[in-house]
């Protein structure tokens, strides 16, 4: 093939540089190359949304971005959704509510969620469904999806 | 037709060994449970899901690892006249090119098929790559491993195959036509089999009846898609012969078997290791070709070979479900009993069998009369071949279409004679005092169909339905209510009995408890973990048969070398009831043990101890105690002088569990729907199940489940659809074309339990994994024909599409 470019990128607040091939897409670059296995391929088409990282505060499908592109950017996968060993107001919602079953959607839509009560602390239920429909889930009936992102948005109002 | 080729009726003698009235009225409410089982606990199996720290198949890294892809074919129907990989062999970065002919060459048998119903079926011998000629599209030709997925896909682009086309057989139609094209050219048909199922005297009861309702359905063909796609990694040494494989599968032991068995292998050389399961709704429970596959090359290169299909492969490579038209007659009184049930259920199966063969359509006949106690029933099944993908395994599993057609003609009749959907339902109930009940093929052990209905009926009222509809109508909007009510087969099932049925395999569950030197519990299972809680399930088992704290509960699943045999595998609603059952019993023979070397200990008499918390402790006494951690101690390292010299080391039992029969769960499903009368589109409001499935070990991970199943009912009842052009070429081999619903399509679920206990189980579970999704589909329908109450709308048919349902309303309209 082609020649390798190295990219360099933040991931998780940790600043990482790798060689890869230009037509590399960044969901395989975070995976195969960095060790972010949290990011999940489910389609590789840009429909079900598994593959769902921020990417500079936005959240991306890291499966229709190259790594290239990713050149200089800072992203945030599942992986550094906790820190220091606590967990995401979310990661907690979600598994007091069961709002995962496999989990190989769970890290895409934690991102969705996540960016949705940034935009939006109070949702109600059919604004979480139109939140995360960018996201496919296809064990729990997204039921307790939307249980667990209104336990979240409560919880973070009152811890802000 | 007129061939009873077995009958679980005739075998199954479930009522044998046991005390028949504890079989019946042994009713527990839920709630009266106490202890782990019945509560509603968080699963273990989420901190590492929720993290990111999980390791699906694709996540597997191992030393010099190659990859590779699949060359599939771009036809329905040729022969393969040649190919030539010698360029991609030239390819840089290519290890290994392998073609069909090389595969067959490679393996002892043909791709097993482990359902054989019908005796005298036809069943081709099925290649892991197609050998000489292709019968759908995506049936792979020929096999790259390279240093990476993307080289592997290069190299495909160089082999160069030629193909002579043949007529496509792209429809049922098309396969049954007369001078249609044979998929199979020394059989006289497209034909592969057919069977009947008969119960009393079904000519007499047509012959007899007030009203005789006709009608003819027909199911899209649909598949699980679970969001990870299946894959595999396969480490085959050459030297040695040993065989480990990492699979995304649902039936770790049955894979096993069927890699010796089509590799030619003894199993103890084969290691199979199921890595965190992605989703499998039974697409992972069958066996593929690509495993295979995987396996060859990896002995060919002497390396490790990592095969994970891309969604696209995955619509063409991946079991395809559901695809079936029923024809039925239904014979009935004028008040409304239902007196016969006749019909013939097509079977549209693919270019080749899967690994389930014919099995998911034959359950569609066997299940057809339902909840009903139908005296006379003939229901047939003809499998027809297409080149069309092989039809395999999708949760529900045949019952989706056994419930829509039992549950429309209950509808239909209603109509015809002015009766009562309901009210003709309750007529025709197996009552809760003729259990176990003899179904045409299976016995039911246990059900309470009425109270049922009732809660259903009660529950909608109370969520304000009716007044939701008539306030709906009222201002001119098309909203409506549908019921229907589901039967669903569980605890899969009695060895013996499924091998006199034709199935190649057995069903009984193993289970492994022991607990270590330091009091903890570890469960080794069989049962593989996809989703569905198994491992917290069976830990609320153990940790409550032991009295221990959920939490000093592991599950071990996933590893053939050290997890025990399940047969089967974790499908058919089983892990619960089965693999439940089994922990218990083993668990509870483990706390006599651990009684008896406390009881030494404290000197009391076992009878006199209590365990909880994990502390035993003599009753009436607290503070005369001793911890599960030093019993523990006692068990393996310093035990002179507590452990008594009756007693061997360690503290570990061993449950191998063939149930007497399977265990039917139940439910009634309710739905309310709002209909677009000018686009045709259907919007779900609302959505109620009232259910049972016995004892239940966790309502969180019910309630899961049943939202789960129903979602997917909701999808195959109203979006999902693997459409075939009359050429034979798939259309729908991405998300964006075969819809599965999202949060926005959904609506919220409201759920009502009862219990009524499997009394032949321990501990009263029955499974309960299909539910949701076997009721569903005639639910929904319902709810859209009361909608269009003036249109006359007949659904006959799944999905109910937006054009579809626009021509139903026409037709309606015409014949009205």
């Amino acid at each position: 093939m082609t020649g390798k470019v190295t990219v360099t990128l933040k991931v998780n607040g940790r600043t990482f540089s790798a060689d890869c091939e230009p037509r590399k897409t960044l969901a395989d670059f975070l995976r195969q190359d960095l060790g972010f296995t949290g990011v999940h391929l489910g389609c590789e088409h840009g429909v079900c949304g598994a593959c769902t990282i921020s990417v500079d505060g936005s959240t991306a499908r890291s499966c229709c971005m190259l790594a290239v592109q990713a050149e200089g950017t800072e992203v945030t996968t599942v992986e550094g959704l906790a820190s220091d060993g606590n967990l995401h107001p979310l990661q907690e919602a979600f598994w007091k509510h069961h709002g995962l079953q496999c989990g190989f959607c769970t890290p895409g839509m934690l991102a969705a969620a996540s960016e949705l009560l940034e935009d939006n602390p109070d949702p109600t239920a059919d604004e979480i469904r139109e939140g995360i429909s960018g996201n496919l889930c296809r064990c729990t009936g997204y039921q307790f999806i939307v249980d667990s992102v209104q336990d979240a948005a409560q919880h973070l109002r009152s811890t802000t | 037709m007129e061939r009873r080729d077995f009958s679980f009726v005739a075998l199954a003698r479930p009522g044998a060994g046991r005390d028949k009235k504890t079989w019946e009225d042994t009713v527990v409410e839920q709630n009266a449970h106490e202890g782990l089982i019945g509560a509603r606990v968080r699963r273990k199996e989420d901190l590492r899901l929720l993290t990111g720290r999980t390791q699906f198949v694709d996540d597997v890294q191992l030393s010099g690892m190659l990859e590779a892809a699949v060359l599939r074919s771009p036809v329905p129907h040729a022969r393969i006249v040649s190919i030539d990989v010698s360029e991609a062999l030239e390819h840089p970065g290519v290890y290994a090119v392998m073609t069909g002919a090389e595969v067959k060459e490679a393996v002892s048998s043909p791709q097993p098929v482990i359902w054989r119903m019908i005796p005298d079926q036809l069943i081709p011998d099925g290649y892991p790559l197609a050998v000489d000629k292709v019968r759908y599209v995506g049936q792979g030709v020929a096999a790259v491993a390279a240093k990476d997925r993307a080289t592997a896909e290069d190299a495909l682009e160089l082999i160069d195959v030629e193909y002579e086309e043949l007529p496509a057989v792209a429809s049922l139609e098309d396969a049954l036509a007369e001078d249609a094209p044979k998929l199979y050219e020394d059989w006289p048909s497209n034909v592969s089999g057919s069977t009947t199922i008969p119960k009393g005297d079904v000519a007499a009861a047509f012959a007899d009846a007030d009203v005789v309702v006709t009608e003819s359905f027909r199911f899209a063909r649909q598949t699980g898609a679970p969001l990870e796609t299946r894959g595999v990694v396969a480490t085959w040494d050459p030297y040695t012969s040993h065989l480990d494989i990492w699979l995304s599968t649902q039936s770790p032991n049955l894979a096993r078997d069927l890699l010796g068995e089509v590799l030619g292998i003894s199993v103890d050389k084969i290691r199979v290791r199921t890595p965190d399961v992605g989703g499998g709704f039974g697409n992972k429970f069958d066996f593929y070709g690509e495993e295979i596959v995987a396996a060859i090359l990896s002995r060919s290169t002497g390396r490790s070979v990592k095969l994970i299909e891309d969604r696209m492969e995955s619509f063409v490579a991946n079991a395809h479900s559901r695809e079936q038209k029923i024809d039925v007659e239904l014979a009935a009184t004028s008040d409304g009993a239902i007196t016969g049930l006749r019909a013939t259920v097509y079977a549209v199966l693919g270019g080749q069998l899967g690994t389930v063969g014919i099995g998911p359509c034959w359950t569609t006949a066997a299940l057809m009369t339902g909840p009903y106690d139908i005296p006379n029933a003939e229901l047939s099944v003809v499998g027809v071949m297409t080149n069309r993908s092989p039809y395999g395994s999708y949760r529900g599993w045949g019952q989706p279409k056994s419930n829509f057609v039992h549950e429309r003609m209950v509808e239909l009749l209603s109509r015809r004679i002015g009766m009562d959907a309901q009210e003709i339902r309750r007529k025709n109930f197996v009552p809760p005092d003729a259990f176990p009940y003899a179904s045409p093929v299976f016995f039911y052990d246990s059900g309470r169909y009425a109270d049922c209905l009732d809660l259903c009926e009660k529950s909608v009222e109370q969520a304000g339905w009716l007044e939701r509809r008539d306030k709906a109508r009222a201002d001119g909007t098309a909203v409506g209510i549908g019921y229907s009510f589901h039967v669903e087969i569980t605890a899969f099932g009695p060895s013996r009995i499924l091998n006199m049925a034709g199935l190649q395999h057995a069903g009984f569950d193993e289970e492994v408890v022991r607990i270590d030197s330091t009091g903890h519990v570890t469960v080794y299972t069989g049962q593989s973990a996809m989703g569905q809680g198994v491992q917290t399930a069976l830990a609320q088992v153990a940790a409550q048969s032991l009295g221990v704290a959920l939490d000093d509960v592991t599950v071990v699943v996933g590893d053939t070398d050290t997890c025990p045999y399940t047969g089967y595998g974790t499908g058919a609603s089983r892990a619960a009831a089965v693999g439940g059952g089994a922990v218990l019993t083993a668990a509870t023979r483990l706390k006599e043990k651990v009684l008896r070397i406390a009881g030494q200990i404290l000197e009391a008499s076992p009878e006199d101890l209590v365990v909880q918390d994990g502390r035993v402790s003599v009753t009436g006494a607290p503070d005369k105690s001793i911890s599960m951690a030093e019993i523990g101690d006692a068990s393996y390292r310093r035990m002179n002088g507590l452990l008594p010299e009756t007693e061997s080391p360690t503290l570990e039992e061993r449950e191998v569990f063939d149930p007497a029969n399977v265990a039917f769960s139940y439910g009634c499903t309710a739905v309310l729907t709002e209909v677009d009368t000018e686009t045709g589109e259907v919007r779900l409001l609302d959505y109620l199940i009232a259910h049972d499935c016995g004892t239940v070990i966790n309502p969180l991970i019910v309630d899961g489940q049943l939202h789960g199943g129903a979602a997917q009912a909701i999808g195959g009842a109203l979006y999902e659809e693997l459409v075939y052009g009359d050429d034979g070429q798939i259309q729908t081999t991405t998300f964006m074309d075969y819809l599965i619903p999202t949060a926005t399509e959904i609506p919220p679920f409201r759920l009502e339990h009862m219990a009524t206990v499997a009394d032949h189980i321990p501990g009263g579970f029955k499974g309960m994994g299909e539910g949701g999704t076997i009721g569903g589909g005639a639910a929904i329908a319902h709810s859209v024909e009361d909608a269009l109450s003036d249109y006359g709308v007949s659904i006959t048919s799944l999905p109910i599409t937006p054009p579809r349902l626009l021509a139903a309303m026409r037709a309606g309209k015409d014949n009205g």
